[in-house]
């Protein structure tokens, strides 16, 4: 495993204010948790589109057509609402918005395309819900794109850099998408993400929107805001091996997860729970098991560990904010979700699956993983505070 | 025999700027065209259709080939990518091919993000830093740097590529190998 330098980061200590979400199990995050907690996943043949020329037919989705750019600025919105931000902290407040595009652009006349990029998407993210005009940014790194924007964003605040970022994140099931998918072969035609199980198929497409407000310990105290959670750490790495595939030990992915724990200072025995990458395919969940054997030793094989995309789905760039969303959640309600769809052990994948029904426990830090298209990987730590 | 024309590259321009602005040296750079012998980008194994991913991939291996030092073993080098609206032709091809009722090819699938390039590349020059894209130049260069100051790198390739819409320029990119100056602040391990 190449071997990487000491993580540092400033001294300020992040902190999450506010939450918000939406998914195939409703708007809200009470309807996510809840729908996570259910141990029900939330898959269903897609009727939103046509999928009868597929291989796969199913996904996870809200019900009807709903729209992008409006689920992501209610979402925005609620986050800032659940903050309790002001509309002068909300003026004062950049956007990082995780996003695959317009999903308007590829049908856009030639000539309006342009007007068409993620920038304009998220200036019109920002102006729906009174945030900053300026330090917009926007992140299409695939399935770390949201992950990557919020450890850049604590990365910034325990600098100094900023004192707060509202981060969002949203990808709703489309048949473009869905079409690549199902082109690569990867989609689950059992119609369930099994992670970490013999006899898994692949993955499921699922709706996912999120935004979190991440602020200065500092900042939330003078508005006398209670944080919800620290990020505690984090730690973004790259594999270095193919375009497409995990390296098959987790080398890169053991990278982020050890500079993830040296950020937040802890060892690994001091987690109490990681929600996987868990992505239901053949090559990814031993890369990631393998990975977590690697930085974690013994205790990769106690610590509980659960994949929500067997719940939820995978909802590519809004991945990493919508599953940090779920794991804050389930470790301030002291219940961690089901590891769904597992059939039977798989030795190359020996983790603590959280299995059956939820695991009644409250991890004082609890991890977040997500792994993508170029060997990206990222590592979020959570601390109750 | 007739020298190479240089063809002026607005987008390496910025890159320098924003480099200097985050504080960044910068190590080597290229561009896409830089003389008026690009013509046609070289294809790409593995990669159809459109001029993006060989784009980025001839523009950031020429930056690597150019370091003014070779590369130091156990280097962590940070893939940066920049791009306004991404592989415009791949994206509009498949919604063609999806409207129309046709075959998706499955390597579409593979380039479908930029990630993809970015995992060649990586792999390639053997860059074992974060992997990331973003959509404006000053948040990549800005991006790199914290990167740097964190140390999850300790230099970035910040590439952007923007292929040619609605009859404008042509496909064009730019390439920067760009490390924290010597003096750099380095704050305490937390």
């Amino acid at each position: 495993m190449a071997s990487a330098p000491a993580a540092r980061r400033g001294t300020g200590s992040p902190v999450v204010t506010g939450a918000a979400a939406a998914s195939a199990y409703g708007r809200g995050t009470e309807a996510l948790l809840s729908g996570t907690l259910s141990g029900r996943s939330a898959f269903a043949p897609v009727q939103r589109f046509d999928v009868t020329a597929r291989r796969v037919r199913f996904a996870a989705t809200m019900p009807g057509f709903p729209e992008l750019l409006t689920e992501v600025t209610r979402a925005a919105g609620e986050a800032c609402d659940d903050a309790s931000l002001s509309p002068s902290d909300r003026a004062r407040s950049p956007l990082f918005l995780a996003i695959h595009g317009d999903p308007a652009m590829p049908r856009a006349p030639e000539a309006d395309k342009p007007g068409f990029g993620p920038e304009a998407f998220a200036a019109a993210v920002a102006g729906g819900c009174g945030l900053a005009e300026r330090d917009i940014r926007c992140y299409m790194s695939a399935c770390v794109a949201a992950s990557t924007a919020i450890a850049d964003a604590a990365a910034m605040i325990a600098r100094g850099h900023a004192d707060r970022v509202v981060v969002a994140g949203g990808y709703l099931v489309d048949c473009d998408q869905f079409a690549l998918f199902d082109a690569g072969r990867v989609l689950a035609d059992d119609g369930q993400v099994r992670p970490f199980s013999a006899g898994r198929r692949g993955l499921l497409l699922g709706d996912g929107v999120g935004a979190v407000v991440i602020e200065s310990r500092e900042s939330a105290r003078a508005r006398r805001t209670p944080p919800l959670a620290r990020i505690a750490g984090w730690g973004r790495s790259g594999d270095a091996y193919h375009p497409c595939q995990p390296h098959p030990e987790g080398h890169g992915m053991a990278r982020a997860v050890t500079a993830a724990l040296q950020r937040a200072g802890i060892a690994a025995e001091d987690l109490g729970y990681i929600n996987a990458h868990g992505s239901g395919t053949g090559q990814s969940d031993p890369a990631e098991a393998s990975a977590l054997r690697l930085a974690l030793g013994d205790a990769a094989g106690t610590v509980p560990v659960s994949s929500t995309k067997s719940l939820h789905g995978q909802a590519l760039e809004a991945s990493g904010v919508l599953e940090l969303i779920v794991t804050l959640l389930a470790a301030r309600k002291g219940m961690l979700p089901v590891n769904a769809g597992f059939l039977g052990a798989d030795d190359r994948c020996r983790l603590n699956l959280v299995l059956g029904e939820p695991l009644a426990a409250t991890p004082e830090f609890a991890m977040s993983l997500n792994a993508a298209f170029g060997g990206a990987n990222t590592a979020l730590v959570i601390g109750l505070p | 025999m007739t020298p190479l024309a240089p063809v002026a590259s607005p987008g390496l321009a910025a890159l320098h700027g924003a480099a200097a602005a985050a504080g960044l040296a910068v190590s080597s750079s290229a561009s896409w065209p830089e003389t008026d012998a690009d013509g046609e980008v070289t294809a790409l194994a593995g990669f159809i259709e459109s001029n993006f991913s060989p784009l980025l991939a001839e523009v950031a291996g020429r930056a690597l080939r150019r370091r003014d030092q070779p590369p130091v073993s156990g280097k962590v080098t940070a893939v940066v990518m920049v791009t306004a609206l991404g592989d415009v032709t791949s994206a509009t091809r498949v919604a063609a091919a999806v409207d129309a009722g046709e075959r998706v090819s499955p390597l579409m699938f593979f380039q479908s993000v930029p990630n993809a390039v970015a995992g060649y590349l990586a792999a390639r020059w053997h860059l074992t830093g974060p992997v990331v894209c973003v959509s404006g130049t000053s948040a990549g260069l800005d991006l790199a740097a914290l990167l740097i100051d964190d140390a999850d790198a300790d230099e970035a390739l910040v590439v952007r590529a923007d292929l040619a819409v609605a009859g404008g320029d042509g496909d064009r990119a730019a390439a920067i190998l760009v490390t924290g100056p010597a003096d750099r602040e380095r704050p305490l391990t937390a």
